[in-house]
């Protein structure tokens, strides 16, 4: 190599390069100062008032996070199946059978086709179905990639199988507490592909989650349970598990379940799109579906108008009759939590 | 022929006698409802000279708490409720086998020695939570009638005693109970 080349390479002025890391620094100094000040203002709210946050939080937030989750998952849809054909099988029928199940157990329940003391059976079965799709994901995932070996998934699974039939509805409550978690996991996999240098920092106040939690536990444990002399009110705590786990304070229950539902909406809502996660909200030309030849950008974006009037519906039925409307949300917004489930695995 | 049909008739009456004999035992007498601890607390027992008539005093916070454990003593434990449920011990019986199954299909085709470290890690861990169960156990301290050993010279010294109490709620309408556990009381005129 000629050295005037030498030369010429020691001679690059590395001022803008020291800028651009500064400038790096500041955004991840920005990035931890907002996660900590809205995880703490999170948790101050929850505790504070539960059962208003809850319902002032759902009212406002359950439907656009919904229309938000949806439009990620397009994003993230690839335009062609290929070797993944299997997976997404699996995984739209999965989603279908199941969340059609989920919303026929109450329907049958209350067209007495079984009694009260069957119920905990009924919704054994479900969650063993719900298990073996997900261990049947996570297998054709492994297939994907030789040098994987996600064998370890089939006795992972059959342990849950057996956890869930010893205590269906602490297992179900589970699954209503760790839900929320997983848009963490979401922001984690996404920060490591577009932001690898937030990374570390994200991991860090991950740290003060469970310092949060413990300090609510620690806060809450020895309050009075919550009033829950109105049909609304006996709906949230019995959502987060007030008659499962007598011997704990609801005020305790709601407050942790309002808490994690708040992380879950901001890192839908907030979060994801802000580090363009989902691409500019008002075009579809990120969605492959849309984007690659002969494709559907009409129906997509058809779609996502029609997603934005379900959201109105759903404004208006919570302004109209709060508690059926919460009701039925909850029955349907299964679907949700279970299509998280393939794309995440898509990002491992 | 003859004497088959007389063997056969005799058996017959006998077994059909033994309806009636069944039917003429006596019904068996209910098993009283045992009685369900909800919870445990300390108890002071004073003896005092000034007072006229035997008095039981529950602070708030325990009275507040014999309310929330009656309120919820008739909903049976998730444990009591598996044990009523057959179809659900077995099938998670049956799961449980396949993942022990399963397990152990994986660990054999994995060459990996880090997969074999991971199994060894979980064996270990709970032979560690089992050892430290031991322990703990071995540490749980004396039983509660050490502590209520010296009730009766104490009474007769006029001297307070405290021990552990479980709170029991019994079927009926017989009032409080106490009872106190005393090992090898010593008879009237042993000494």
């Amino acid at each position: 190599m000629p050295p005037s080349y030498m030369e010429r390479a020691a001679n690059i002025s590395i001022a803008g390069w020291s800028g651009t890391t500064e400038s790096a620094r500041v955004r991840v100094r920005f990035f931890t100062i907002i996660l900590i000040a809205s995880a703490c203002l999170s948790a101050a709210l929850a505790s504070w008032l539960p059962l208003q946050v809850s319902i002032a939080t759902v009212f406002l937030f359950a439907g656009p996070h919904n229309w938000f989750e949806a439009r990620y998952f397009l994003m993230r849809l690839p335009a062609r199946f290929g070797r993944s054909r299997n997976f997404f099988a699996v995984a739209f029928a999965g989603i279908f059978v199941l969340t059609l199940a989920y919303v026929s157990l109450p329907l049958l329940y209350y067209t007495n086709v079984w009694s009260a003391s069957n119920w905990p059976t009924a919704i054994a079965g479900w969650n063993t179905l719900l298990l073996l799709w997900l261990g049947a994901l996570v297998l054709l995932r492994g297939q994907q990639n030789s040098r994987r070996d996600w064998f370890w998934a089939l006795p992972a699974t059959f342990a849950l199988c057996a956890l869930n039939w010893l205590a269906p509805d602490l297992f179900s409550l589970g699954i209503v507490y760790l839900h929320p978690l997983v848009a963490l996991w979401f922001l984690d996999r996404h920060l490591r592909r577009t932001r690898p240098e937030w990374l570390r920092a994200y991991r860090r106040c991950l740290l003060l989650l469970p310092l949060l939690l413990a300090g609510m536990i620690l806060y809450l444990a020895r309050t009075p349970s919550l009033a829950d002399d109105n049909g609304l009110f006996w709906r949230i705590t019995q959502h987060a598990g007030a008659e499962l786990l007598p011997n704990i304070s609801s005020h305790l229950l709601v407050s942790t379940h309002v808490f994690l539902e708040l992380l879950h909406y901001g890192i839908w809502i907030v979060a994801l799109p802000l580090i363009g996660a989902t691409g500019a909200v008002w075009s579809v030309k990120a969605i492959p579906l849309a984007r690659r030849r002969r494709g559907w950008p009409k129906l997509i974006g058809a779609v996502l108008v029609c997603g934005l009037f379900i959201v109105a519906l759903l404004w208006i039925g919570f302004s109209a009759n709060y508690p059926l409307t919460r009701d039925l949300y909850f029955a349907v917004a299964i679907a949700h939590v279970m299509a998280e489930a393939p794309f995440l695995l898509r990002m491992i | 022929m003859k004497r088959t049909v007389l063997i056969s008739a005799a058996a017959l009456l006998l077994a059909a006698s033994a309806v009636y004999t069944f039917g003429d035992i006596a019904r068996p007498k209910p098993t009283p409802a045992e009685g369900k601890i909800v919870f445990h607390t300390r108890l002071q027992i004073v003896p005092d000279a000034k007072a006229y008539e035997a008095r039981l005093q529950i602070s708030q916070e325990s009275l507040q708490r014999i309310r929330e454990a009656s309120a919820t003593s008739a909903n049976q434990s998730p444990t009591q409720r598996l044990l009523q449920s057959s179809t659900r011990t077995m099938m998670a019986g049956v799961f449980m086998f396949l993942a022990v199954s399963f397990a152990g299909v994986w660990l054999a085709r994995s060459g990996q020695k880090r997969n074999h470290k991971i199994a060894a890690g979980l064996v270990l861990g709970l032979i560690w939570l089992g050892a430290t169960a031991i322990i703990v156990r071995a540490n749980a301290g004396p039983p509660g009638s050490f502590y209520w050993r010296n009730l009766p010279e104490n009474l007769t010294k006029g001297q307070s005693t405290s021990g552990g109490l479980d709170i029991e709620i019994v079927p009926g309408d017989d009032g409080i109970k106490l009872l106190v556990p005393l090992k090898n009381p010593k008879k009237p005129g042993e000494e």
